[in-house]
């Protein structure tokens, strides 16, 4: 290649590139309103959804608005789920008055029930049992694997979300300790 | 949404998977394109996967001292092997040092091994976005586009697709521009990853403005600037290493006749020094033949390293002539007066019409190898980077070599 083509070549390249980078503002604006979507990923708005406990009682994600809430969604054969649910109940304990709230949310709809009531009531958790009948809430929040948590923030908007065993307490208590912080 | 493989407490994910797949075909076929070009094929991948396994530790280490209180009170959750507790960027750190302390300590040659890693460093390219689709990450601005993707809440650009194809694009032609891993495709170490990472920014120059949620500084995406820079820094590298004005290089060439033989070198060298300044040449090694094997008679060999000007094809052409003034016919291959083979080319690696420089010979056969310490124990492999006294003792070879008459002109001192 002669040594002008590749000047020539070369130079519109970084032209080409400097201009479009220009443009990107001007052609893709940076979108404002899109904090009110829903979504189940960080930085979006968690979908709300409404689930009975055991009794029959419903509750919606909407009931605790501003306070932190986690929504961890588990099956009674899923190992990881069981090593994972009892630090969550001392971070509960911890939490609790500050207003924290954990929605765990089974489902049902492929679990065996009587097996996730055993495992739950034996372990005396304090928090709320809630049953995905028909699978909804596994659906809008895309779980495509066990556990899954969610923390919403007081706000309403997703911080994070956690799959597998990774939502230990220590990872909570930092989550929530920052969610507190700044909310005040 | 890819489905996820869960095996136990390892929840590997599905983007971890993708990463995992894209590093492993990323490393086969830098260690194919490797055996082709010889380049250090063993040592590379070696790096890359200590890399990639002190990656992972850093990655984790990383995270710890990004966030200390997570483990306090529970030290043993520092192994949790869960993927969430990572620090991308620290295990990159981590990852990147460890490999090039690897290829350091072997004496890798930068460019040539560089130049092999182009086709890992785009299965890496892909496989990030390919992940970044799984997880939902990087994802693109709402759209009304035909090919627009369902994606949190709305139809968005797929720019994570936009992104694999390209590079899927880019690697079809370095494919073909390397006649599928055969050859660099250039005569220059280093031009081929320089064209792969300025091909790559511009990629990542367009593909960022469909990015939904940029890291601005002021108005511009801090991707695209960076994106810029590398396209710069690789366009400047191309141009240094192919147009600037060159300085005479080196040359380590063989000599051998097997027909008046004495006379013939002794002339051949005349010869030469009429067209090259000769830095160093070798004592006149008297070798069995190795590569017609029912001939009887010896050759004598002797290795001389010039300083020329001359490009490769050009050296190439003129050694050629004098071979041919030299009465060398090509169609007789029993009787040689005059055998003239450029075993390196400076430090460049590269094939030239089914020529692999620097010439593999070196490594095979002891009546190069021996001269070639003789003069220039130093010498370093300019593709695997090997020591010419690790190259003697792993010679398989066993032609009788044997040395005739002393050098005057032997190592420099």
């Amino acid at each position: 290649m002669k040594t002008k083509t590749f000047i020539l070549i070369a130079l519109s390249s970084i032209l080409l590139s400097i201009i479009w980078i220009a443009l990107t503002p001007i052609l893709f604006p940076p979108v404002q309103s899109e904090t009110s979507r829903e979504a189940p990923f960080p930085g979006f708005s968690a979908p709300d959804f409404t689930l009975t406990n055991l009794d029959g009682e419903a509750y919606s994600l909407s009931d605790f608005k501003n306070r932190p809430v986690l929504v961890f969604i588990w099956a009674s054969w899923c190992s990881v789920c069981k090593s994972t649910m009892p630090g969550l109940q001392k971070v509960y304990t911890e939490y609790a008055a500050l207003g924290f709230e954990i929605m765990a949310v089974n489902t049902t709809y492929q679990d065996n029930l009587t097996s996730a009531v055993n495992y739950f009531t034996s372990q005396n958790f304090s928090y709320l049992f809630l049953l995905d009948q028909d699978g909804s809430v596994s659906q809008t929040y895309q779980v495509h694997a066990l556990p899954t948590a969610i923390l919403v923030d007081p706000t309403g908007m997703v911080h994070d979300v956690v799959i597998g065993s990774g939502m230990s307490p220590g990872l909570l208590r930092a989550q929530l300790d920052e969610i507190l912080e700044e909310s005040e | 949404m890819f489905p996820v493989i869960d095996i136990g407490p390892i929840a590997i994910q599905s983007a971890g998977l993708i990463l995992l797949l894209g590093f492993f075909f990323g490393t086969w076929l830098t260690t194919y394109f490797a055996k082709n070009l010889g380049t250090n094929g063993t040592v590379i991948e070696n790096s890359l996967l200590y890399g990639l396994i002190s990656g992972i530790l850093g990655a984790r280490i990383g995270f710890v001292l990004q966030n200390p209180n997570i483990f306090v009170g529970n030290i043993w959750s520092i192994f949790s092997p869960t993927p969430t507790m990572l620090s991308g960027g620290f295990g990159l750190l981590v990852g990147s040092i460890v490999a090039i302390i690897i290829a350091q300590k072997n004496h890798l040659p930068l460019l040539p091994t560089l130049d092999t890693l182009s086709p890992f460093v785009l299965m890496m390219f892909t496989s990030i976005h390919l992940a970044n689709l799984a997880e939902g990450n990087a994802f693109g601005l709402s759209t009304n586009l035909p090919w627009g993707i369902e994606l949190w809440g709305t139809v968005r650009h797929p720019v994570q697709l936009y992104a694999v194809f390209i590079s899927v694009i880019i690697l079809c032609w370095i494919l073909g521009k390397t006649n599928f891993l055969h050859t660099t495709g250039f005569l220059k170490s280093g031009i081929l990853i320089n064209l792969t990472l300025a091909l790559l920014s511009m990629t990542t120059i367009f593909i960022r403005a469909f990015i939904d949620r940029k890291i601005l500084l002021g108005p511009i995406d801090v991707w695209q600037l960076g994106g810029l820079i590398v396209l710069i820094i690789n366009i400047l590298l191309i141009y240094k290493q192919s147009f600037q004005n060159q300085k005479p290089i080196s040359v380590f060439f063989s000599m051998g006749s097997n027909l008046k033989a004495e006379i013939n070198l002794e002339n051949a060298r005349n010869r030469l020094s009429e067209s090259f300044k000769i830095r160093r040449a070798s004592s006149i090694y008297r070798t069995e033949p190795v590569k017609n094997g029912n001939q009887k008679t010896y050759y004598l060999n002797q290795i001389l390293e010039l300083e020329t000007a001359y490009s490769f094809s050009e050296l190439r052409e003129h050694l050629k002539e004098i071979e041919k003034e030299f009465g060398r016919d090509t169609g007789n291959r029993k009787q040689i007066p005059l055998d003239l083979d450029i075993l390196s080319y400076h430090t460049e690696v590269f094939i030239f019409n089914g020529k692999n420089i620097p010439d593999p010979d070196i490594v095979k056969y002891r009546y190069i190898a021996e001269p070639l310490a003789e003069i220039a124990p130093n010498f370093r492999h300019p593709g695997t980077g090997v020591s010419i006294e690790s190259i003697l003792k792993s010679i398989e070879d066993t032609a009788k070599v044997e040395k005739i008459k002393e050098s005057d002109n032997g190592p420099e001192k």
